[in-house]
Order: structure tokens, then C-alpha cells, then sequence
């Protein structure tokens, strides 16, 4: 199961008991974690990680670094209870509230969260583009999914993000294509067993943090059990141009922000490709389990390597 | 000003710093709270990391015992 706290901080009493109820039934010696630690009057003090401010003269990649040290420094979220909620269809100024609020409470986080807290913590790097990754993988059975933000600077693709795994999550600036970059990550995942089944790419977000504009976190979807390796890669480069030309051409009107809805209309696609969709659309539903694969995976308790 | 008016203005007022005392300890309190719950919320998530990370450790040597 999968929770969410959308009650706020702090944690209402419904999600607080259903957390620990969670983490009783999954950990092996039961109640006996929730004993130790609710109420225990000696624990650490867990010092609240100071968001990285910059020079104006810090290279940007040095930036990223300083922005992946703090998304870590957060640590990966393993209580199985998720403390913000995010709307990926809300406007990006309130996913920047949102993110502001992350910096202010300094919690445990997932993928998703790192992916608006990396944005949020890159606004001000106007030369780096970001845009969205989205992983769906298949592993013993299950699907998976994992996201993280992609960047590029001068021509070179990294990734910012935060992951179970650490191959899933920071790429440093220097993958001179896209297809490169995923390709990393492909490889990544079958290190750790896990077969990449489908990416989808967001286009470049906003630097604007009062942005009204919806982050469109699937501009391209790419499933690899339909393309071939050649057309995949094809994809990917397809959707690396459709984001220079968008940048390129600055296409639209300037972003529409709250101080002036008057002027909102929509921003033009321009010269880049339609929205691309290179499958028949995936019905699966997140939890769907597929017939047992031919090549069994030990069975340690029926853990799954999750990323 | 009618001396009605005058009255309950005279009346509204010592109830607005309790009021605001009132408020000031709720925030303080939850203050509080938050602190607590992020204490417990990161000695959670220690015990948590190091059970993915054995589960993840046996795992893979079970994959490599295998020969995969």
C-alpha cells in the first residue's frame, strides 16, 4: 500500500496511527519499533539542512551538486507514509509553495517530491532547462514507477532526483544526448533487476515560480516493448529537439502568472512536434501483475527490489 | 458615539489579548508537535532504511548465489 498525509503538518492522528500501524505490520519485529521510538525522550536531534545559496559566479554544475547534497541530506522516504501531497496537475506557483513548505519542514521524501523540490531549487539557474523523467519498469511480477528531474546544461543531460537506488537518481551534467542519459539509467535498472518498460518525458518547466502553467510531465511517451532499439533512440532525440526548438523560438506569450490573468492565454506549441504517444496507451493499472516470469527471481519473503 | 456602542467597545477589548494568547499557544503547540513527530519521523526512517538495505544486501547475494 501507498500513503499519503493530506491532512497538513503536523500529522493528524488518523494518518500518524495509520503510519505506524503500517510499519508494525511490514517490519519484522512488529510493534516493537513503534515501543522504541513513540515517546522515547532520548532522540537524535536531526538539525534542519539549510537550503544551498549560491555566488553569482558558482558554475552551475557545482550548483547541482549543492542541490543534490541537500535533496539527500532530506533522506529517502522508507516509513511507507508519504508527508506532502502533490497535485501534479496543479499550477506550478503552488507546487512552488509547496516545495518552499518541504524546505521549511525538512522531511523524509520521494521521488515525486524531489522532482518539484529540484525544480524549485534550480528557478534561478535560468540557463539550465529541467523537465521531467518518468520510469515504468517491470520486476518480479510488478510494475514500477520512479521519476526524476532531467537537466541540461550547455548541451549536456544530468538528472536531478532521490531514489532507493543510487544509480536512479543524480546524473551529473555530462551526456552529451538524451538518449544517452536514459540509457544510463536503463542500465541502472538492469543492475537491479528491473526491466525499463516505459519513459515518459516531460517538456522544459518554467523558470517562474509564480507560474500559473501546469508542468506537462508527458510530452512524449516512449513504450520500449513497441519500438525498436534504433526508434526508441530515435524518440528520445526527436523529443531532446522539440525542447531546443520550444526554447529556441521562446514560444508564447510570456508565462502567465498571477499578477496578470488578464493577459492569460495558452502558450503555443510553435514549430515543435505534436504531443507524441508511441503506444496504444497504457491501461495497466500502477498495481497490475503480470503471469509469473520464466525466469523465477529468489524469493527472500517476497521482497521486491523497489526504486 | 451612543453610549451602547460605547460599551460593548469597552467590553470587546480585554478579550482580545487573551485571544491572541489563546492563538499564540495553539501555534506554540503545534510547534511543538511538529518537532516531535519530525524526532520521530527520522528515528522511523532509520530503522526503515536499514531494513530495506539488509532485505536489498540478501537479495543480491541471493541473485549472485544463483548465477542469475
Amino acid at each position: 500500500p501507498f500513503f499519503v498525509n493530506r491532512g497538513g503538518l503536523p500529522v493528524d492522528e488518523p494518518t500518524w496511527e495509520r503510519m505506524w500501524r503500517h510499519v508494525s505490520r511490514i517490519h519484522p519485529e512488529g510493534e516493537r519499533v513503534a515501543q522504541r521510538i513513540r515517546g522515547a525522550a532520548d532522540l537524535p536531534k536531526i538539525p534542519i539542512p539549510s537550503v544551498p545559496v549560491f555566488q553569482p559566479s558558482t558554475p552551475v554544475p557545482e550548483r547541482l551538486e549543492a542541490v543534490q547534497r541537500y535533496i539527500r541530506e532530506l533522506q529517502y522516504n522508507h516509513t511507507g507514509t508519504q508527508f506532502f501531497e502533490i497535485k501534479k496537475s496543479r499550477p506550478l506557483t503552488g507546487l512552488m509553495d509547496l516545495a518552499k513548505e518541504m524546505t521549511k519542514e525538512a522531511l523524509p521524501i520521494k521521488c515525486l517530491e524531489a522532482v518539484i523540490l529540484g525544480i524549485y531549487l534550480t528557478n534561478n539557474m535560468t540557463t539550465l532547462d529541467r523537465f521531467p523523467i518518468s520510469f515504468k519498469t517491470h520486476f518480479s511480477g510488478n510494475y514500477f514507477r520512479h521519476i526524476v528531474l532531467g537537466v541540461n546544461f550547455g548541451g549536456r543531460y544530468g538528472a536531478l532526483g532521490i531514489s532507493r537506488r543510487e544509480e536512479l537518481m543524480y546524473k551529473a551534467p555530462v551526456f552529451r544526448t538524451l538518449s544517452e542519459l536514459i540509457f544510463d539509467f536503463e542500465e541502472a535498472y538492469r543492475r537491479c533487476w528491473h526491466t525499463l518498460k516505459k519513459v515518459k518525458l516531460g517538456h522544459c518547466v518554467s523558470h517562474d515560480p509564480h507560474s500559473v502553467e501546469q508542468i506537462e510531465w508527458k510530452h512524449s511517451i516512449l513504450d520500449l516493448d513497441k519500438l525498436t532499439r534504433e526508434d526508441f533512440r530515435k524518440e528520445l532525440e526527436r523529443h531532446a529537439r522539440d525542447m531546443r526548438l520550444k526554447i529556441g523560438k521562446g514560444t508564447g506569450p510570456p508565462s502567465p502568472t498571477k499578477d496578470r490573468k488578464k493577459d492569460v492565454s495558452s502558450p503555443q506549441r510553435g514549430q515543435a512536434s505534436p504531443h507524441r504517444r508511441n503506444s496504444r496507451g497504457d491501461r495497466r493499472p500502477s498495481a497490475e501483475k503480470k503471469p509469473a516470469d520464466s525466469k523465477a527471481m529468489p524469493d527472500l519473503n517476497g521482497y521486491q527490489i523497489r526504486v | 458615539m451612543e453610549p451602547s456602542a460605547a460599551g460593548r467597545k469597552e467590553r470587546a477589548k480585554p478579550r482580545e489579548p487573551a485571544a491572541r494568547l489563546e492563538k499564540a499557544k495553539q501555534k506554540s503547540a503545534q510547534q511543538e508537535l511538529k518537532q516531535r513527530q519530525r524526532a520521530e519521523i527520522y528515528a522511523l526512517n532509520r530503522v526503515m532504511t536499514e531494513l530495506e538495505q539488509q532485505q536489498f544486501d540478501s537479495f543480491c547475494k541471493q541473485m549472485q548465489a544463483s548465477g542469475e
